[in-house]
């Protein structure tokens, strides 16, 4: 797709690029992230330079870095990956022994006034990497088991270190993003049922094994289960959280209690109410209207990435690009589910929505690269 | 898959001789080939795409359905059933016999605080201290932000504290329901209640277990979720105990006494109506005990049941009554009373070392209250059966009373019984018991020789008991008692319209060194009324008492006790619904007008 400039015959150079950016996905982006600035402002009391203002400052820088990358021609990207990849392991390992402890987990590596969070940045260059090998592997050997193996190898050496530290909900998206990378280039479906079949089999082990001798679980990590399934045995404890976002979605009903009128959140029943569970308070001030107009902005996005890669006839361009859309609607389902109590509490933001730096300078770096892809497509 | 081959031979050999190039044929299959590969992995992909587009659709749908399910339900607070129902609260209400409220649970607040979740440490500490005197702000302050995740702030807070707290409006701030026990009437009845602490503590319930008294005697029966609803009704009448208290307080000032109890029982049916015990506290804000000193001082004792002493004269009766029953005298027989009487190193004196002798009639023993009279039935009884007698009559063991304090309140039994111990406790020293076991005992004389138990619940229809003596005894035990109201030494006791039997006693205090006081007594006056068909005894036991109405000063029961039990026995007895015995009106001109 490109605007104003119809039939180009190869690549755009110079300030061209501009014109042929995937403007309806930065709009889409634009619109997401306003929604953010809007609920922070109201979780804040009415006040802008709690959450809102730094938001903006971090969206804004994130537009640049956004740009600046899709400026750069997507096979630099692709050359780049491994050393990205490498990069990001190298810091992953980084904060396993030098990082920040913060909210029970070690999450965080200061560099001067910079605080990063590599398993953010782990999410784009695992994606990237994956993408680059599919683009370099012979289609044919695709499925053979040992060129199967290195990018589980890939994707399982990240989770790993980032399940140490510990952050369930990175390793999940992680897992995830790469599946789907894997799942485009191809790979035999054989594989996937297999991989899905043994943790079916798992977790029924997990659950018929409580009890038992062979228990495989600690007892309060089936406590925790048990809470997930009905929070309201522990409504102050562990089914905190799920309980009162419950209840704010509920008082939200069908059009909400209006704009700066949600008690739920306002009143701090709620934790962590401006970053993991600010959906509730849009679902509390503008109900299910406002929550599904939401969702929709989401699923625009993700439709707008899927076409990209399909016009797109290199392998990299597209594989990274529905790995970028992939571990965007990971964020998106995982948090959406967390908070309407269909998942576990697990700790992953409402992508460009939540506070948070880390998250969105990576997804709008991801989305840079995904405008790349887009501009730098063979004609 | 079958290939085809890229130079078919049968084409090439057509086109060489059409003289076409025939690398134009492997040419054009080569393309051929690859569009077909390139479509075979385009249809892939894209059904690979499709799959991946139709999960992402079901994701947003699951997430939508759930945002809509959510939207059209009731928010409902949560409850919390399984958390903190291993503790349970519930504990039943103390009520009077007739219904009336002594203990019950108040619904309060504990505060607690989660300072992760708390906003602004610092002030909240500022707030809280400026609402609770015993806080520091930097105390709190420091164990806000020390890295803990939960801590205790206040056991109980009254409604307006709640909301005080309420009103600083913290997160980290939370409140846990505890439910308190509390009794409406402050000191009145303290010692039979006792009093209660929490036990196990949860942020939501706190157990409530009884710490002393009834509460912990029962505590099994009050925390029996079964019964929790239904309150457990004592024996006590309220109003009696209020009237009891009452006197009892004004006497001890009047009497300058240290302490005073009192007991007052239905003989029928062992329920004790009225038990006080002074100085008392109170129960809602139990004192702790006393860490040195005697612990007989402190007004969580409770004289009546725990306080062991020797009674004095009131022992006499058991004595002359033991005597009749045995058929060793009647009321009438002449006993020799020369004092003072010697027994072997040991001489026995009556009070202010009176003689009444040579010979008292077996009442006039009682009346006049002569040691030596009653040291002369006590020979004739023997050790033996005096023994068995006063154990019969509950001397010997613990009372059964449904207090915590009860069966630690042992009678002090001398060890050996040779002859001069049977005479010394014949009337009442060397021998020490409570106020409640001589209560009992004169319940089994009033009550026409059954003794029944004592108990402080309220009992429902008829108790068995068990007979000590014959009913002829008791009676001509009665009669004597009267006469010590109408013409011996408990002439006070006389309360028009109710007649009171009754024995004095007047003990010296035993020193803790040995020996005894010169100028400390206990004073105890036992009473049963109304004496012509006897239906209640009370007791009345001063410490220390001296009355200064006089020139000098007056010690004796007939002058402390008694008219301390003759006002509460005015006070009481229409209370009871005792009719006064009044000398029927004479017709006056208005009745005799109306006929």
């Amino acid at each position: 797709m490109s605007f104003l400039e119809y039939r180009l015959k190869t690549a755009p150079t110079g300030a061209r690029k501009i014109l042929h950016l995937n403007w309806a996905l930065v709009l889409l982006l634009a619109a997401i992230a306003s929604v953010g600035f809007l609920m922070l402002y109201s979780v804040a009391g009415g006040r802008i330079e709690v959450w809102s203002e730094p938001q903006m400052k971090r969206f804004a820088a994130g537009l640049v870095v956004m740009f600046f990358i899709a400026f750069v021609p997507i096979w630099f990207w692709r050359n780049m990956a491994g050393l990205a990849y490498a990069l990001s392991l190298l810091l992953l390992l980084g904060v396993e022994f030098f990082g920040t402890v913060g909210m029970g987990a070690q999450r965080w590596i200061e560099i001067g006034p910079l605080r990063l969070q590599p398993s953010e940045l782990t999410k784009i260059t695992l994606v990237m990497l994956l993408a680059a090998y599919y683009d370099w592997l012979d289609i044919k050997k695709t499925s053979r088991p040992l060129w199967v193996l290195i990018p589980v190898a890939l994707i399982l050496l990240p989770v790993a270190l980032v399940m140490g530290q510990p952050d369930l909900g990175t390793a999940l998206l992680l897992l995830g993003g790469g599946a789907v990378v894997m799942f485009c280039a191809g790979v035999h479906w054989l594989y996937f049922a297999v991989v899905a079949g043994l943790g079916g089999g798992g977790v029924a082990a997990v659950l018929t094994s409580r009890g038992t001798e062979w228990q495989l679980l600690k007892d309060y990590q089936y406590r925790r289960i048990d809470t997930f399934l009905d929070p309201s045995q522990d409504p102050l404890g562990a089914g905190y959280h799920i309980s009162q976002a419950k209840i704010a979605l509920g008082s939200g009903g069908w059009t909400g209690r209006g704009f700066m009128q949600g008690t739920q959140s306002r009143l701090n029943f709620l934790p962590e109410k401006h970053t993991d569970f600010i959906f509730t308070t849009l679902a509390e001030e503008f109900g299910f209207i406002g929550g599904i107009s939401l969702l929709i902005l989401y699923v625009l996005v993700l439709a707008f990435c899927i076409a990209s890669a399909i016009q797109n006839k290199d392998r990299f361009a597209s594989l990274v690009t529905l790995g970028i859309a992939a571990t965007f609607f990971f964020y998106f389902a995982v948090n959406m589910l967390m908070v309407m109590g269909l998942a576990p509490v697990v700790g992953v933001p409402l992508p460009l929505v939540s506070y948070g730096g880390s998250s969105m300078l990576v997804l709008l770096a991801a989305f840079g690269i995904a405008q790349s892809a887009h501009v730098h497509r063979p004609r | 898959m079958t290939r085809t081959p890229l130079r078919p031979l049968a084409r090439i050999l057509s086109a060489r001789e059409k003289g076409e190039n025939p690398d134009h044929i492997e040419a054009e299959n080569k393309r051929l080939r690859a569009e077909a590969s390139r479509d075979r992995q385009r249809g892939r992909a894209e059904g690979r795409l499709l799959i991946l587009g139709f999960a992402f659709f079901v994701g947003f749908a699951v997430v939508g359905l759930r945002m809509g399910d959510l939207a059209a339900s009731v928010p409902e607070e949560p409850r919390s059933f399984a958390s903190g129902a291993q503790i349970s609260a519930a504990r039943a209400d103390i009520t009077d016999r007739k219904g009336r409220l002594l203990a019950t649970n108040l619904s309060t607040h504990a505060l607690y605080a989660h300072p992760k979740q708390m906003i602004d440490p610092p002030r909240v500490a500022r707030e809280l201290a400026a609402l609770f005197p015993e806080m520091k702000p930097e105390d709190l302050e420091r164990r806000f932000t020390d890295g803990r995740s939960f801590l205790w702030l206040r056991r109980k807070l009254s409604p307006e504290q709640m909301q005080a707290v309420h009103e600083i409006g913290d997160p980290g701030l939370l409140f846990g329901p505890r439910d308190m026990r509390l009794y409406p009437n402050g000191t009145l009845g303290a010692h039979i209640l006792g009093g209660s602490s929490f036990g196990a503590e949860g942020v939501h319930s706190a157990e409530v277990i009884g710490t002393a008294g009834i509460e912990r005697a029962m505590d099994a029966r009050l925390r029996d979720p079964a019964l929790a609803s239904q309150p457990l009704a004592l024996s006590i009448d309220l109003s009696v105990q209020t009237a009891m208290r009452e006197v009892l307080d004004a006497g001890m000032v009047m009497m300058n006494a240290k302490g005073a109890a009192g007991i007052l029982m239905d003989v029928r049916t062992g329920e004790v109506l009225s038990l006080v015990s002074l100085p008392d506290f109170d129960p809602n804000d139990r004192p702790n005990p006393l860490v040195k000193g005697d612990p007989a001082d402190s007004p969580l004792f409770n004289r009546a049941v725990q306080g062991v002493y020797e009674l004095g004269s009131t022992f006499k009766i058991f004595a002359t009554a033991q005597a009749l029953e045995l058929g060793l005298v009647n009321p009438d027989t002449m006993v020799d009373a020369n004092a003072p009487m010697r027994w072997g190193k040991h001489t026995i004196n009556e009070f202010q070392r009176k003689n009444y002798g040579p010979k008292l009639s077996v009442t006039d023993v009682i009346v006049k209250s002569s040691n030596v009279g009653t040291a002369r039935l006590a020979l004739q009884i023997g050790a033996e059966r005096q023994q068995s007698f006063l154990r019969r009559l509950g001397f010997f063991a613990p009372t059964s009373l449904e207090l915590s304090e009860a069966p630690g309140a042992r009678p002090l039994i001398p060890a050996r019984w040779p002859e001069i111990v049977t005479i010394t406790t014949s009337y009442g020293h060397g021998m020490s018991a409570s106020p409640m076991h001589l209560a009992t005992a004169y319940a089994a004389i009033a009550n026409k020789g059954v003794m029944v138990q004592p108990t402080l619940l309220r009992r429902e229809g008829t108790v068995e008991g068990v007979r000590v003596m014959s009913e002829r005894t008791a009676q001509a035990s009665v009669e004597m008692l009267r006469k010590v109201v109408t013409e011996g030494t408990a002439s006070y006791a006389e309360v028009p319209g109710y007649a009171i039997a009754g024995k004095t006693g007047t003990a010296d205090k035993p020193k803790r060194t040995g020996g005894y006081y010169k100028d400390k007594v206990i004073n105890t006056f036992a009473s049963i009324f109304p004496a012509e068909d006897p239906r209640y005894v009370l007791i009345v036991t001063l410490d220390e008492p001296v009355d200064t109405s006089g020139p000098e000063p007056r010690r004796t029961a007939g002058w402390t006790a008694v008219p301390v039990a003759a006002e509460v026995v005015r006070r009481v007895a229409p209370l009871l619904g005792v009719r006064p015995q009044i000398e029927t009106l004479v017709p006056d001109a208005v009745s005799a007008r109306r006929n």
